[in-house]
């Protein structure tokens, strides 16, 4: 084995290996960074140019690629609120008012340093454990993923902001919302208009695009109050109190992410966000949360990269992509003659410790990086909000456009900017809304999946992962539910005797 | 009406002009970059291989030939499009089982038809689909799995209502009567794991996806779909040769084509034509096809136009006897 890894070593300190890692890096967090594309385009973008580089060239590239483009993506969440992966939409809750108040830079480096520490922890996962936790992705089926879907949906709670009962409808907005298009199982038609760009679906970037950065632009022109002031260059960081005290956080988000990961086709921006949720529900001041906690965007960072190196374990450990990067990372190993799966671990071991060698020096290389790009775009927070938000507009509607070159899709991010902007209006958190469209076809899928292996309802409860996840479900709504009713009542209790005096 | 010699002269010129420019144009083929529009997302199978298509193009021709993604509403959205484009050499269609040979039987109110609004260029790549079961289960041929799906409900996973590893299931439903309950899953990716775990319990996937679990060990493979055995998988016979009445004829499989939108010029189809007979035949598409368990097409445009009319027939009947639709 020490031979294998010596000759790993070997294989893998080359400069083209190096410089693989570095531009990819490099590449993803700046395609990562705009809003429209997003991190699997970055990915499949890069994959021709692995065609002919050796091979832990070629998949270090884009495995750089990837990485750079989760942390990327939480750059513009925090500057202009308009995330540039949809993994980063959690990120800008707590990053864009602690931007707003002009901390964009400590913002910037938390989400750096949870992306990196997170990122490291994930591949030290993959590295350690891919044939202990790979095993996990076998065990979630239908039923299961099902009650996981449920307890990730308990996170609507602690993202409803100031009312839940404002929280939980948005969420279910977002559920119909993620009705239309073809159903799965018979592709029956629904709310579609007979409308063909319907068919497959709301595209998620222009609803993210809409929803989030939109309401901001309509907001500055409709009050034509905000300050035309020029701040100056803003020099926050993240103190080392502030980063020992979100450590926990950033582990816990961490080790979040892994499982999420390793579970094909659950996703970064579920991470992300069961990350956050756990944060407020153990945080001393939840209150805080969404007006500008720097521990927001440590758990939500700290989600959404803890997937990045844990999508690899199926893939490598079983062959199994479980997202559209690893399907382009399986294609670019297939391309190479290199068939990932238990196989690979006996007859290409070398290739597998030059790549995992390569993978964990990509996290030190995010940081450098990082930093590089950090210094660069927090300059967007200086620009005056005139200048600034018309260009945001402009991204809006390239980045909605680039998706699918379809201009139906930018009539998609308009439509659900105004909605975005009356929900801000009338203090309904748009978060639950995303959470809602996200996770609503997964709970769909899995129920009528679960039905259809067996039509007798106790599949529901089949295994000890199905109890595991309904105890912590109920466990869950119920607890956070009374907390939000405990604080109401404390906030009117407090209204009503400030009324009093 | 009257006509003076000016307006005569102009008049024939123009159409001089038109009925001989057009095949000067084409002589110069190409001068100007090349779209090729794929129907699915950066990175899918169909993009995968429309890029290696592309990069050989561009080298044979010596001009650059970019691949546009258009995806949405199972490949329909890209493929109408491409019907749409301007006729003139320049956009190209990376068409395949879906876009013209599914869709159309599947799907009522297709805004593209695949025979009046395309000219067909070539068939490129074929790929079969294998009949696989996890390694534990107990059935060790296809004639074992049907006998038990007789008298038993099975189910069969799938990437999606619609694509050719659901309609392969439909077909061997169809045919042999067997009880097998359609679960869709959305892509490949998701509905192997499903396999592996024994939720479901066959599955028609398309040979890339399947053969690395098959190359392990995981997944045992009964029979491929193709008339003709695999050459990555010799020793598993298909479906057709199995003996089984029912299953006389069996043929399903992904296939990959080059089409232009219709109306594209002759000559601009011939060269096309001509330089993927080179795209095809370098190493470097070789390897790419052999990775991928495909087997390599060709022949001339009425061949691929006369696949793809037998493509949408059979289709049809099989969506017909199925009863899939798509409103």
């Amino acid at each position: 084995m020490l031979e294998n890894i010596a000759t790993g070593f070997e294989m893998f300190f080359t400069l083209g290996n190096l410089l693989a890692i570095t531009a990819g890096v490099c590449l993803g967090v700046t395609v990562g960074a705009i809003p429209g594309l997003t991190a699997t385009m970055a990915v499949a973008l890069a994959l021709p140019f692995t065609f002919n580089l050796d091979p832990v060239t070629g998949i270090l590239l884009l495995v750089g690629v990837y990485k750079g483009g989760v942390f990327g993506g939480s750059i513009t969440a925090i500057l202009i609120r308009a995330p540039g992966t949809p993994a980063a939409a959690c990120t800008l809750l707590d990053g864009y008012p602690l931007a707003q108040k002009g901390q964009a830079g400590k913002a910037l480096n938390m989400a750096l340093y949870a992306s990196c520490i997170a990122d490291f922890l994930s591949n030290l996962s993959l590295i350690f454990f891919a044939s202990l936790i790979a095993g996990l992705a076998l065990a979630f089926g239908p039923p299961e993923y099902f009650w996981l879907i449920c307890f990730s949906l308990t996170v609507v709670i602690s993202i409803s902001g100031s009312s839940l009962t404002k929280g939980l409808i948005s969420g279910l907005l977002g559920l119909l919302t993620s009705t239309i298009g073809l159903d799965l199982v018979y592709g029956t038609q629904r709310f579609t208009f007979d409308n063909f760009n319907l068919m497959g679906g709301v595209s998620y970037i222009p609803l993210l695009i809409g929803l989030f950065a939109l309401p901001e632009v309509i907001d500055f022109y409709v009050r034509k109050v905000a300050p035309f002031t020029v701040k100056t260059a803003d020099k926050s960081r993240v103190s080392l109190a502030e980063l020992k005290s979100s450590l926990v956080t950033i582990v816990r988000g961490s080790f979040i992410g892994v499982i999420i990961g390793t579970i094909p086709g659950a996703g970064a921006t579920a991470a992300a966000f069961l990350s956050y949720g756990e944060a407020r529900r153990t945080s001393k001041s939840p209150e805080t949360f969404g007006k500008g906690n720097i521990e927001g965007v440590a758990a939500s960072e700290a989600g959404n990269n803890g997937v990045a190196g844990a999508t690899l374990i199926p893939l490598l450990a079983l062959g199994i992509p479980g997202d559209v990067v690893t399907a382009v990372i399986l294609g670019a190993f297939m391309l190479q003659g290199l068939t990932p799966g238990p196989l690979m671990f006996q007859d290409n071991i070398t290739i597998i410790y030059a790549i995992f060698i390569g993978i964990m020096l990509s996290s030190v290389v995010l940081l450098g990086s990082g930093k590089l790009a950090i210094r660069y775009f927090a300059r967007i927070a200086d620009i005056p909000r005139h200048i600034l938000l018309p260009i945001v507009l402009m991204f809006c509607v390239f980045g909605s456009y680039a998706v699918q070159s379809q201009m139906f899709d930018v009539g998609v991010m308009l439509a659900f900017g105004l909605l975005g902007y009356i929900m801000m209006k009338i203090d309904m958190a748009a978060a639950p809304f995303l959470m809602g469209f996200i996770l609503g076809p997964l709970f769909e899928d899995n129920l009528r999946r679960s039905f259809l292996i067996s039509e007798d309802i106790t599949i529901f409860f089949r295994s000890p992962i199905c109890w595991i996840f309904i105890v912590i479900t109920i466990l869950s709504a119920f607890v956070g539910v009374r907390r939000e009713l405990r604080a109401t009542r404390a906030k009117r209790d407090a209204l009503r005797s400030s009324g009093a005096a | 009406m009257k006509l003076n010699r000016r307006t005569l002269i102009g008049a024939v010129s123009a159409t001089a002009m038109l009925a001989f420019g057009g095949s000067a144009m084409a002589q110069d083929y190409p001068t100007k970059r090349i779209t090729l529009i794929v129907p699915y997302s950066a990175g899918g199978a169909t993009d995968v291989l429309a890029r290696q298509v592309a990069d050989g193009l561009a080298q044979v021709l010596d001009e650059t030939v970019t691949v546009e993604n258009r995806p949405g509403a199972g490949a329909t959205l890209g493929t109408t499009q491409a019907a749409n484009a301007r006729p003139d050499g320049y956009t190209l269609f990376m068409g395949q089982v879906s876009s013209h040979g599914i869709a159309p039987a599947v799907y009522k109110n297709l805004q593209y038809d695949p025979v009046e609004d395309f000219t067909p260029i070539k068939l490129i790549l074929s790929i079969p689909n294998v009949m696989v079961v996890n390694k534990d289960s107990p059935y060790q041929t296809a004639q074992e799995f049907l006998d038990a799906a007789k008298s038993e409900n099975m189910s069969f996973g799938s990437s999606g209502v619609g694509s050719s590893i659901h309609l392969s299931g439909e077909m061997f439903k169809a045919r042999t009567g067997a009880d097998m309950t359609h679960v869709p899953f959305r892509g490949s990716g998701e509905a192997v794991p499903a396999l592996l775990s024994g939720d479901v319990d066959v599955m028609f996937d398309n040979l890339p996806s399947a053969m690395p679990h098959i190359q392990s060990g995981a997944l045992r493979a009964l029979a491929v779909t193709t008339p003709e055995r695999s050459e990555h998988l010799e020793d598993v016979p298909t479906l057709d040769e199995l003996d089984i009445a029912e299953l006389d004829g069996f043929a399903a499989r992904s296939w990959f084509g080059l089409l232009a939108p219709a109306g594209t010029d002759d000559a601009v189809v011939a060269t096309l034509n001509e330089a993927l007979d080179e795209v095809l035949a370098s190493d470097s598409f070789k390897k790419f096809a052999d990775t991928r368990g495909g087997q390599i097409e060709g022949g001339s445009p009425e061949d691929f136009a006369k696949y793809i009319d037998g493509e949408l027939s059979s289709w049809k009947t099989v969506v017909d006897e199925a009863g899939v639709t798509v409103e």
